[in-house]
């Protein structure tokens, strides 16, 4: 009776103590870091050679993880994509990432173009297509400060003291630069960044041209899967991983 | 909390389902690129299917506290916007008719005139229905962006453009289903209560082209305003279910004399054309008394009296339908 007790008291510590550390600052453990492979083709063929293109690096499997139901309202949803292959390649003073990952579902369109007149003199509106289907997107979250030795932010976008870069690319509208500080405080800073995604026989294979990040950076990734209803922190994470 | 409250009361005895506040709505707010299927102003015929299809039925709101399930309506529920091709027709010299595309296959007020039957005869009546601009926004609290604001100065309820990212938990949350996205933008939109007119002293546009008259605007908490008249003085108007837990702003006047084949004259409780079951199921088990309230007035004007009442509803110029308060704008730098 004595040990469940403190078997009891032990787990519920350390499940305070992992809830802590996703939400401040932490220490990566030594087990979480990406090989950067010094690139023999240069940084525009990686980014839109397709797959062929990364042959020659090694990948890293890294776990995914989904966030646990965020509202009541929210539907249940299964683990469909457990991990995504991380390839990193340092070309030209570019960093590359390409993140592939299996996906059953192809959640992405073309939406129809905006012509250059403006909509009061056309005849014919863009329409809306379709006002319930969610995309398929994945994303790099890297701090924005240059790290201080090897502490990562939160988890959670960040937080006040460190700031976090999300490069997001999503397979409809394409990439886009945020900023956060901590949970719901992302913002779009209007920029977007060099990013190419394929969808070939079940797999997504998304190349994200990001700025020349130093060895010891730690780095997360997230995936969403655009048909199990994923936006905002419905989604796939990974915990921080550090840049050999 | 909001300090003071923006209202507005529609007399459904007075609708008679034109649609020039739809148009108007229309015209100013929603014509532009991926808007084409909204309708932040609708007119539905009821007992009907609504816009968007079981918008009544499907969920959100509030129950104990809660924010409740609901799913997101499709485009085949709010009706696929279509378009004419008059470009062939009028310029390309195309002898076909001017034919609408895609063939309209739903669409608002899709049922429209169609009703239901009590025993052996028909009867509807019409529901315009605009965002409530509820006291208790069930979109507000299910936005993580807080995107969506609630004006301190006036309680309309707005969304944030730059903030908005397109989750659309606001659609699921809204038991009105009254916030409609946009996919060119990738952005959610709503009714603005025209703000922008309110703050130049012009009366909202669905009101202010309504031929029938029927709508009422004011502070609810202002005591010269028609519609702290109508919903606290007179008790003569609801909100449409009450029991969602938002506390809706947009009240309605039930229609409650519509006369009966060779009765007319016959109020509701007293030999209902429509049914007063599916009145309570709008407006909740108040309606009998705000019935009954009715019917006492207009007795009382029939009887030679004076109805203050029954003179506000006639609405017979802006002035008395209209309490605007202009200077209530806080200017932003």
């Amino acid at each position: 009776m004595r040990i469940r007790q403190l078997l009891t008291i032990v787990s519920v510590g350390l499940l305070l103590a992992a809830i802590t550390c996703a939400q401040t600052a932490i220490r990566p453990a030594s087990g979480q870091s990406l090989p950067v492979a010094a690139s023999p083709v240069n940084a525009n063929h990686l980014l839109n050679g397709g797959p062929a293109a990364w042959n020659q690096i090694a990948a890293k499997h890294v776990a995914l993880n989904r966030t646990p139901p965020l509202y009541d309202t929210d539907e249940p949803a299964a683990v469909e994509i457990p991990i995504v292959d991380v390839r990193l390649a340092r070309a030209a003073g570019k960093l590359l990432v390409q993140l592939s990952w299996h996906d059953t579902t192809h959640d992405a369109t073309t939406l129809a173009e905006t012509p250059n007149t403006p909509p009061e003199t056309r005849f014919r509106k863009v329409p809306t297509e379709a006002d319930d289907r969610f995309f398929d997107a994945a994303a790099v979250m890297f701090p924005a400060k240059a790290a201080a030795g090897a502490i990562a932010p939160s988890l959670q976008m960040g937080d006040a003291e460190h700031p976090v870069e999300i490069y997001y690319w999503n397979a409809t509208r394409g990439s886009m630069v945020m900023q956060a500080q901590g949970r719901s405080t992302t913002k779009r800073t209007g920029q977007d960044f060099p990013a190419n995604g394929t969808y070939q026989n079940g797999r997504w294979n998304v190349t994200f041209e990001l700025p020349d990040l130093v060895a010891g950076t730690t780095v997360a990734f997230a995936v969403w899967n655009g048909s199990q209803k994923d936006r905002d922190g419905r989604k796939y994470f990974s915990v921080w991983q550090v840049l050999e | 909390m909001s300090k003071h409250q923006y209202a507005m009361v529609m007399d459904l005895n007075k609708c008679l389902g034109c649609q020039t506040c739809t148009i108007a709505c229309k015209k100013l707010w929603t014509d532009r690129d991926g808007t084409g299927y909204m309708y932040w102003n609708n007119v539905e015929t009821r007992p009907g299917l609504g816009y968007p299809r079981q918008w009544d039925r499907i969920g959100g709101g509030w129950k104990d506290g809660a924010l409740q399930p609901s799913p997101l309506p499709t485009m085949d529920d709010y009706g696929h916007a279509w378009e004419y091709n008059y470009e062939q027709r009028l310029y390309e010299g195309k002898k076909q008719p001017v034919m609408p595309s895609p063939e309209p296959k739903s669409g608002c007020n899709w049922d429209e005139d169609v009703g239901a039957m009590n025993e052996d005869e028909n009867y509807f009546f019409y529901l315009p229905r605009i965002c409530n601009h509820c006291t208790y926004p069930a979109c507000l609290e299910a936005c993580p962006r807080k995107a969506i604001y609630k004006r301190e100065e006036d309680g309309i309820v707005v969304i944030d453009q730059d903030r908005c990212q397109g989750y659309r938990y606001c659609i699921k949350a809204c038991p009105y289903k009254k916030i409609y996205f946009n996919e060119v933008t990738g952005k959610s939109e709503k009714c603005i209560f025209c703000y922008p007119r309110l703050e130049k002293g012009e009366v909202n546009a669905c009101a202010a082209q309504c031929p029938g008259r029927l709508r009422f605007v004011g502070l609810l908490d202002d005591p010269e305003s028609p519609v702290h008249k109508l919903v606290l003085v007179h008790k003569i108007a609801l909100p449409l279910f009450p029991e969602k837990g938002t506390q809706p702003n947009v009240f309605y006047v039930p229609p409650f004399n519509p006369p009966k084949r060779d009765n007319y004259g016959k109020n509701i409780q007293e030999d209902p054309r429509v049914p007063l079951d599916y009145l309570i199921y709008l407006f909740g088990p108040e309606v009998r008394d705000v019935i009954a309230r009715l019917q006492a007035e207009l007795r009382k004007a029939q009887e030679g009296g004076r109805s203050e009442a029954l003179q506000l509803l006639i609405g017979r110029d802006a002035e008395t339908r209209y309490h605007l308060r202009p200077q209530l704008v806080q200017i932003q730098v």
